[in-house]
């Protein structure tokens, strides 16, 4: 009987990348529920509950208390620091989509760090999904307050020479695709490099025991120190990268609908 | 010196020469910011709102990079 022994890259891959657990056929469509979906669905259902447990803290007198003081201030934090500082006096409008952003790239990080789960922003489709929303808001921002013409006018800045022209028109229209590709690349790469590390390290354990017993045990404790700092520091990513991700989707709103003229 | 152990090779100085570039310019960042709060404790709180994310996004640039090197890593082919 051959065993077959997975090397430290296949365990590493298998860790932190996507796995089957589910496949269903309904109807023409063969659906596979993969464990990144699951945790981005889990992920989304405790946003949904966090808000709505936070609305219904409101009702006894105009003070929340518990889950909705919480919620509340980081709304608070989001409407005035982000989207009212970025997109100026019609940020308003934009508060729940940051919002929404906000809380599911928080929430989706920190169920991540939970044994046996996983962070489902770590999937590049998922932040694919997050940042195609994310353009079609900095788009519509633009289109809903100057036309589409108008938009796509204004990505040019005022005041250039006419032979300029030839060079800015393609590299403009291109920088509207890299924004949201580098909020994508850069939150996907975050919550995966994170997930990778503290893979790597707890795997020095069975690595370092085989090569000798008693490496091994003595490893037990430096691995799991450097795994524990590393979680803490994953915590605060989650945030920073929650945070970077509202703002400059906001920055980008307010320049889209409050271009230099 | 063959194929393979090269490419390898590629990887882990792309990875190395990645993170100098990273470091670098992040410890220069938290060295202007450290002097600016020296200067004006009172400004600390700005300082370091505007230190993080700007470290957030020399950090995503360092990312972009990496990236290129783990699909170097994972796209050799075996043997």
């Amino acid at each position: 009987m051959s065993e077959h022994t997975p090397n430290p890259a296949e365990v590493l891959m298998h860790h932190v990348t996507d796995s089957l657990w589910y496949s269903l056929n309904v109807g023409p469509l063969h659906l596979q529920i993969t464990k990144h979906l699951v945790f981005f669905i889990a992920a989304a259902a405790v946003v949904l509950i966090a808000t709505r447990l936070a609305v219904r803290s409101y009702r006894e007198g105009g003070v929340p208390t518990g889950v909705g003081a919480a919620v509340e201030s980081l709304v608070l934090f989001i409407r005035d620091e982000i989207a009212e500082t970025n997109i100026g006096h019609d940020g308003r409008a934009y508060v729940p989509v940051l919002c929404s952003f906000f809380f599911f790239i928080l929430f989706a990080a920190l169920i991540g760090l939970m044994p046996f789960s996983s962070t489902s922003t770590g999937n590049i489709s998922v932040t694919l999904g997050l940042a195609v929303v994310s353009f079609g808001i900095m788009q519509f921002a633009g289109i809903r307050k100057y036309g589409v013409v108008g938009h796509f006018k204004n990505l040019i800045p005022p005041g250039l020479p006419a032979w300029l022209l030839p060079i800015m028109i393609p590299v403009e229209i291109l920088s509207v695709f890299t924004k949201p590709f580098a909020l994508m690349v850069r939150l996907f790469a975050n919550m995966l490099a994170g997930h990778m590390v503290i893979t790597v390290l707890l795997m020095l354990i069975p690595l370092m025991a085989g090569i000798n017993a008693a490496f091994g045990l003595a490893v037990i404790p430096v691995s799991l120190g450097l795994a524990l700092f590393i979680m803490l520091l994953e915590l605060l990513v989650a945030l920073i990268q929650a945070y970077i991700f509202t703002l400059l989707t906001a920055i980008f709103i307010g320049m889209f609908a409050h271009p230099a003229h | 010196m063959n194929a393979e152990g090269l490419a390898y090779f590629a990887a882990g100085i792309g990875a190395g020469l990645t993170i100098i570039g990273g470091a670098a310019g992040i410890g220069r960042l938290a060295a202007a910011a450290m002097e600016g709060i020296a200067r004006q404790p009172n400004a600390a709180g700005d300082i370091r709102g505007a230190m993080i994310v700007a470290a957030g996004l020399i950090e995503g640039v360092t990312f972009f990079a990496l990236i290129v090197t783990m699909l170097l890593v994972l796209l050799i082919p075996k043997g």
